[in-house]
């Protein structure tokens, strides 16, 4: 969803960087990869590090394409000419909760959104970049907001890429199974540091025409007040 | 309602599971130390084995090898039908599911009787075990009342668990008393003290290996640890990881049969050793730690797949994580690789796994090593080319996801949304349709730049 | 055709698993993580380091739902042998022949009464009727509320046929953690001269019905260790 690189380029421009988009770039070739289609996706790597090649940080509004880069890169370009530009690019490449918090080192970025949120521990973000605290500490320091803990907020949502439409029952099953640990909550909002999480769950919560909405982390840190927006010097 | 029951069986495994951990200091040091003892066990199995056959050969027990399950089969039915068997108790082992033991030892004529609980339902409702640790955590305590008034001609009224166990046992003590041959699995063979290691709660384990005059233990090869020692740390692990204790009620050891002047015991051992299919898992060297496996059950305890889909919808002996990794190498590739799909990869199974098998990543590799063998889908194949060339292609990438949201707009705004016509189908069955934007990122970028 | 071989040699499988084990084994595997560089110094600490074992037995012992008395002497412990008995339904009693046990069942007043019968380990195994068996233990372990028994406590049917099994142990026998029992197991050859060993914590049980947690399953469903020595 564009939103969801719109705000990642408003809150890192907001604290200070200057941001590049290649219009080149396409896709890191995890659908591919994750479907077992190695040959097919190599080459959309190879790609990417030399579209990427010469950025000084990369910063992806997403775990999962994070991972790619840095946990699989390395592995399916073994063999390749681009391996040593994919090593040297792995370790430039963040996910913006842990770009912010890590590199940056801020977690206060003037946000405000006055609403309870509940957040979801997307399984790329957690499990493959050991990412734990970072979104929470975000999100503590975003004024008004309201944050509050689900149950089993470590447990899949159920998209998983292609799983999804391999199996389903047994993605909708899970997701239903996220839909009411949030519901538990009361939460106006869920967030996750995955859009595709997000987008998977609004599906489920749409369907079952409950409240709470899916915002995307970047989203939430975008937001400001009144008196913030008009504070912000332009870049 | 049978989520329901998997559901309630998984979150008391939650609880007990997060006290059995209180009890170790440093879980992850635990875990390292597990998965050394089994790298050093696997990287020197033929050492390890040697090690071990010899002891309890040396104490009068017998060791047979058996390349696959036929032939695994037909040593335990020739063993039985040779010394006069006609009754077995049998208590739960694994290996003797995956190579069917049982509809061999009954064709024969003899009379197998499950002894562990869960099995003994299981058995009597002819279906397998849905778990590898609780075998009837599907059932709930009504069905098994009516099935042991049914199959047992037991006049039980109540179905509280107790009296139905109480029932259970009566049933069970004749069967202990009445065959020749016990017939066990093992958690591990200690390779320095020559003996078998069997965790187990109920007593049916120890009262199968203690009994009957015959006692076969049927294991996998790769059961083996160096050390009676690294029992120290396996055991509180095994039972962490399985049910949440600290340790399991019996933790058995068993170099051979009885000695001279001792009071009770099998007069013979047997152990049969099972390779089909390990020693060439062990080959390949990017999965061989997947013979790592102490069977816990901890990555079914904790996939959330297993607990919407449940044990037998996967058909094989082994589910779950564990199962999808490990049975293309035993049963092939072609057949079983879509259990490697069934997953969304999440990687709880990995991140729990008390020996530390990478098994989220092993289950990508079974799919790049089903596609690269030809074992999936053409059709997908062409789609993904496909996909690759839009990939390679920026004004491909970015036209079709323009046509695409078009398209789906002009499907929705005329209804068609779930229709057969909607590429989107699947997804719209369970989800309400994705919001279109109206115009990509890359779009307006572009647009924003051109302003400035 | 494979019948039950004397020789390893009659097995023809063998020569070629352990064949295909060696050549898989040839094949290098990826190199491991790098460890920690702390492990090189320290071994980690895997458990808590257990200060006060008759304590931490004692806790082990009543979070397994077995019984553990302590008695000062073994008039006491005879008294106490006394007191469980005489909750037990008439029937035959089991004891390992030992003379540190005849002593103590000479002590015991219950067993005189009508309707027990005693039946010593040296006579043959425990009847599948049996109301109790009474045993000695090898060690008792303070890390797992554990009870090492082995073939000459009595047989490996003796901890496990009757609905009861009694450990007459002394405080003595008690070790810390499970890596002591061990490794002194494996320093005394302890499965060179037994069959069998088993190390018992708790009482036999299943969760197998709705993960519902049954005491007495096939084994004993009560385990009382009468510990008699200082305390």
């Amino acid at each position: 969803m564009p939103e969801a690189a719109i705000d990642t380029v408003k809150v890192l421009r907001r604290i200070g960087y200057k941001v590049e988009y290649p219009e080149e770039q396409t896709c890191c070739g995890q659908p591919a990869f994750n479907t077992g289609y190695w040959d097919e996706a190599r080459p959309c790597a190879e790609r990417f590090v030399r579209v990427f090649k010469d950025a000084d940080l990369i910063v992806c509004p997403s775990g999962s394409c994070t991972t790619m880069v840095r946990t699989f890169y390395p592995e399916l370009l073994a063999a390749s000419s681009w391996r040593a530009d994919a090593i040297a690019l792995a370790s430039r490449t963040f996910e913006l909760s842990e770009f912010l918090v890590k590199v940056a080192a801020v977690t206060q970025v003037g946000a405000t959104f006055p609403h309870s949120v509940t957040y979801h521990a997307s399984c790329h973000g957690l499990r493959e970049l050991h990412i734990h605290d970072e979104p929470l500490q975000l999100l503590r320091q975003v004024d008004g907001l309201k944050l509050i803990e689900m149950v089993r907020s470590e447990e899949c949502c159920g998209f998983g890429g292609t799983f999804a439409a391999k199996f389903p029952e047994i993605s909708a099953a899970m997701g239903t199974s996220k839909a009411e640990s949030v519901a538990a909550t009361g939460a106006e909002f869920v967030t996750a540091t995955d859009p595709s999480c997000l987008m998977h769950l609004e599906g489920i919560l749409g369907k079952r025409h409950a409240p709470t909405r899916t915002i995307y982390l970047a989203s939430i840190l975008a937001q400001q007040d009144a008196a913030q927006s008009s504070a912000q010097v332009k870049p | 309602m049978h989520r329901e029951i998997i559901r309630r069986g998984m979150d008391s495994y939650d609880v007990a599971h997060l006290k059995g951990r209180a009890r170790i200091k440093d879980w992850e040091a635990a875990r390292q130390k597990c998965q050394e003892i089994k790298r050093e066990a696997i990287d020197h199995l033929d050492r390890y084995l040697l090690q071990f056959e010899e002891k309890v050969i040396a104490r009068g027990g017998h060791v047979f090898w058996a390349a696959d399950s036929e032939e695994a089969c037909a040593y335990v039915k020739n063993l039985a039908t040779r010394l006069g068997v006609r009754t077995v108790v049998k208590s739960k082992s694994m290996v003797t599911e995956e190579i069917h033991l049982s509809p061999v030892l009954e064709k024969a004529g003899i009379k197998v009787w499950e002894t562990d609980l869960g099995e003994f339902i299981v058995q009597l409702r002819e279906e397998p075990p849905y778990h590898i640790v609780t075998p009837a955590m599907h059932l709930n305590r009504g069905q098994i009342a009516k099935l042991f008034r049914e199959k047992l001609d037991s006049g039980i009224t109540s179905d509280d668990p107790v009296d139905l166990m109480a029932v259970a046992r009566r049933k069970l003590r004749e069967a202990f008393f009445a065959a020749e041959m016990g017939i066990s699995g093992a958690n591990f063979l200690v390779a320095d003290a020559g003996v078998i290691a069997i965790s187990t709660n109920e007593g049916n384990g120890r009262l199968c290996t203690s009994v009957p005059r015959i006692h076969v233990v049927v294991t996998g090869i790769e059961k083996v640890i160096p050390r009676l020692e690294d029992l120290a740390v396996l055991w509180p692990v095994l039972a962490t990881s399985g049910t949440g204790q600290g340790i399991t009620t019996y933790g058995t050891l068993i170099g051979g049969p009885r000695r001279p002047g001792e009071t009770d015991g099998p007069e013979e051992l047997y152990v049969v050793l099972v390779d089909n299919g390990r020693s060439q898992l062990l080959a390949d060297a990017e999965q061989r730690e997947v013979l790592h496996c102490i069977r816990c059950g901890a990555c079914l305890n904790i996939c959330p797949v297993f607990r919407h889909v449940g044990g037998h919808t996967y058909g094989t002996t082994y589910p779950g994580p564990i199962g999808s990794v490990l049975t293309p190498h035993l049963n092939g590739i072609k057949e079983f690789k879509h259990l490697s799909y069934a997953s969304s990869l999440c990687g709880a199974c990995t991140s729990v796994c008390p020996v530390k098998i990478d098994l989220h990543h092993h289950l990508l590799q079974n799919r790049r090593n089903a596609t690269a063998v030809g074992a999936t889908k053409s059709s997908e194949r062409m789609m993904f080319r496909a996909w690759r060339s839009a990939m390679l292609h920026p004004w491909m990438y970015a036209l079709g996801g323009w046509s695409m949201r078009k398209a789906l707009r002009m499907l929705y705004g005329l209804g068609l949304a779930g229709s057969i016509v909607d590429p989107m189908r699947v997804w719209n069955r369970y989800r309400s349709p994705v919001p279109l934007p109206s115009e990509s990122f890359r779009a307006r970028w572009r647009k924003n730049r051109a302003a400035n | 055709m494979p019948q039950t071989e004397k020789a390893p040699t009659e097995n023809s499988s063998r020569a070629r698993i352990l064949d295909r084990i060696r050549a898989g084994l040839r094949i290098a595997a990826p190199e491991p993580p790098a460890m920690v560089s702390e492990r090189v110094i320290f071994e980690p600490v895997i458990f808590e380091p257990i200060s006060n074992p008759l304590e931490r037995f004692q806790q082990e012992c009543a979070a397994n739902l077995m019984e553990c008395a302590l008695t000062a002497d073994s008039g006491a412990s005879a008294r106490r042998l006394s007191e469980v008995l005489q909750s037990l339904p008439a029937g035959e009693i089991f004891v390992q022949d030992d003379p540190s046990l005849r002593r103590l069942i000479e002590m015991t007043t219950e067993l005189t009464a009508p309707g027990r019968v005693i039946r010593w380990s040296s006579e043959g195994p425990p009847a599948g009727a049996s109301q109790a068996t009474i045993t000695l233990a090898e060690a008792l372990i303070a890390q797992t509320g554990s009870i090492l028994v082995t073939a000459s406590c009595g047989g490996r049917g003796a901890s496990v046929i009757a609905p009861c099994h009694i450990v007459y142990a002394t405080t003595g026998q008690l070790v810390p953690d499970l890596t002591t029992a061990l490794s002194r197991a494996t320093q005394e050859r302890i499965l060179d001269r037994n069959s069998f060993a088993c190390v018992i914590s708790g009482s036999s049980r299943t969760a197998d019905i709705e993960k519902i947690l049954v005491q007495g399953a096939h084994g004993p469903r009560r385990l009382v260790v009468i510990l008699q020595g200082e305390r």
